[in-house]
């Protein structure tokens, strides 16, 4: 069984592009509680990677790891390797700051910063970039267009960002992520929130997103994972049950387990 | 039988219902009772203030707020230096404590390693609930010596001869004085701004100031650029909170500030506040008029403070107004 996993694999790294983010048996620690179990995976450049698996599995503590936000806690701790272009990120002399500009998060919830529309996106470039005004001015709006959100707001730049309705706020946090020029964007189930409308401009934005930036999604949604993602890993209590091409995973998944949790019989 | 059974129901459910209605109103009328009653209070203390110091003002007129005299011999009052000392002595109490109580909160909530966050949080709680009167001994008998002695000589050889700060540090060192209560007000405001900054400092959501770490920000951007402005409603109304208590504080102040009734430009000399002013002379107060301005030197203090919380009501408007909110 193990022997078909890493069989499947190499397989399919032949066939992808080659992998932007390398996980070498990594372990992750809420206390003593051990919460992701000796994972291994790569996520493809230029690709967007789904986690799917019920709540608990670890799939948004996968995601927590691959930018360090868990550190901002104590009592959380990571084992293993987690390699960035061939980088260890979990090195101690990695510089945060940099690390989480380089590989940007989107949240469940909105999470729009208390100013101004424009100020949520101009923000983060400033803190690495120093532009004039009028090259900061079409930063943004790059930002906003690329986030399919500058029609609905050019004209309400200066307005505080927390007026904007649910979708528009998540697609300014997207926004605002992509304005800083990330490597790999993080999305932790960006549309549980939202209703159906928005959440197909996100999805469609992702499917934009992908031609230049490595996407990793956690998502609930199943529909969703097979809709914008091409390749799936299906995780469980902490493991990795199975990764492959996210067709493979919908239509002939290898393990019992994934099939039951697709087709909806636990889960 | 369920039609059978509605009958009855419904009867035992509209009396319930008319029950229901009468608690309510008479929870209603309750509640709106006790928010009246806020009211009623606050007018009441404005008529007696208004009332009380009536003689006064029509005595000196509004020439009594510009008035630094105050002679119980002569009757001749004045609240000049009293307004000046509360003023100056709030000021320069907010000007130390607020940095000082927005960096313990900051420091608790964000940088504090885990084991010394409860009891720095119950210290700066203990801070809060010591009586001013303990405050007053303790810079009487310990503060205002140790200032004497080692601080205030070392400022005014210091600051000799240059202009302006000369004249803000000169004379002869005493201890008790406008800085040294300025200092003790300080100390005594600083649990309330630093705890209730905390407080609101928790709330922030955890998962904005991790989207704010997300786009590489670092602790000192998350708190200035984020959990600052999230939360700024609540810290301006810990400052106020504060600046409200170090504008009414009495007993502390009374015992270091050495009630005198003069402006001098010296932190180091003697001055008074409005509420010094009324704890000291009111047994010794003989006259009517006397009384009165005593009484109007409390209208005084109502009014500044009335006039500190609208400022600060304002100034959180126009904040939202430009954040676009």
């Amino acid at each position: 069984m193990k022997q078909d996993m890493s069989l499947a694999m190499a397989a399919a790294a032949t066939r992808d592009a080659p992998a932007k983010i390398v996980v070498r048996d990594l372990s992750f620690f809420y206390g003593q509680q051990k919460a992701l179990k000796n994972i291994s995976l790569s996520l493809p450049e230029k690709s967007v990677t789904a986690f799917i698996g019920p709540s608990g599995c670890g799939k948004s503590t996968l995601l927590r790891v691959f930018n360090r936000i868990y550190e901002l806690y104590p009592k959380q701790r990571a084992e293993g390797e987690v390699l960035l272009d061939g980088r260890n990120i979990l090195d101690r002399s990695q510089d945060l700051n940099l690390l989480r500009a380089t590989i940007g998060m989107v949240f469940q919830k909105p999470t729009p910063y208390p100013m101004s529309i424009y100020e949520n996106i101009a923000f983060g470039i400033r803190l690495y970039e120093k532009l004039s005004r009028s090259a900061l001015d079409d930063r943004v709006e790059e930002a906003l267009r690329r986030a399919a959100l500058w029609e609905e707001v050019k004209d309400k730049l200066g307005q505080s960002g927390l007026g904007l309705s649910g979708g528009q706020q998540q697609r300014l946090c997207i926004a605002r992520t992509v304005a800083v020029r990330p490597k790999v964007i993080l999305l932790d189930e960006p549309a549980s929130a939202l209703d159906p409308i928005s959440t197909a401009k996100i999805e469609e934005l992702i499917d934009e997103l992908r031609a230049d930036y490595t996407i990793a999604i956690v998502t609930h949604n199943m529909q969703q994972a097979a809709r914008i993602s091409s390749r799936t890993a299906f995780m469980y209590l902490g493991e990795l049950v199975e990764y492959d091409d996210t067709q493979t995973i919908f239509t002939s998944p290898r393990q019992k387990r994934t099939e039951e949790y697709i087709t909806g019989r636990f889960g | 039988m369920s039609l059978a059974m509605a009958r009855p129901d419904e009867a035992a459910r509209s009396a319930a219902v008319r029950r229901f209605a009468l608690a309510d109103g008479l929870f209603r009328g309750l509640t709106r009772a006790a928010a009246l009653l806020v009211l009623v209070i606050l007018g009441g203390v404005v008529v007696s203030l208004v009332e009380g110091s009536w003689q006064a003002l029509s005595t000196f007129g509004l020439g009594f707020l510009a008035t630094e005299t105050w002679n119980p011999v002569t009757e001749k009052f004045g609240a000049l230096a009293p307004i000046y000392g509360t003023l100056v002595t709030a000021a320069i109490a907010m000007v130390i404590a607020v940095p000082l109580g927005i960096g313990i909160a900051i420091f608790l909530t964000e940088l504090c390693p885990r084991p010394l966050r409860r009891p720095i949080g119950i210290a700066v709680e203990l801070l809060a609930g010591i009586p001013s009167i303990i405050y007053g001994i303790w810079g009487l008998f310990v503060f205002a010596p140790f200032l004497q002695r080692h601080i205030q000589p070392a400022i005014i050889a210091a600051t000799k001869g240059i202009p302006g700060l000369g004249q803000l540090f000169a004379g002869p060192p005493y201890g008790i004085g406008m800085l040294t209560a300025a200092l003790i007000l300080a100390i005594m405001v600083l649990p309330f701004i630093a705890s209730i900054t905390r407080d609101v400092f928790e709330t922030v959501p955890a998962m904005l100031k991790e989207s704010a770490f997300g786009i590489g920000c670092t602790t000192w951007e998350v708190i200035s650029k984020v959990v600052l402005p999230y939360t700024r409603v609540g810290v301006v109304g810990g400052v106020m909170l504060g600046l409200g208590r170090a504008l009414g504080e009495t007993m502390a102040v009374t015992f270091v500030i050495g009630n005198a009734h003069r402006i001098a430009p010296s932190l180091f000399a003697p001055g008074t506040t409005i509420s010094a002013t009324i704890a000291n002379e009111f047994t010794e107060a003989v006259g009517d008029v006397y009384t009165s301005s005593l009484i109007a030197l409390g209208l005084v203090l109502f009014v500044i403070t009335f006039i500190v919380l609208a400022a600060a009501r304002s100034m959180l408007l126009r904040l939202e107004r430009r954040a676009g909110g």
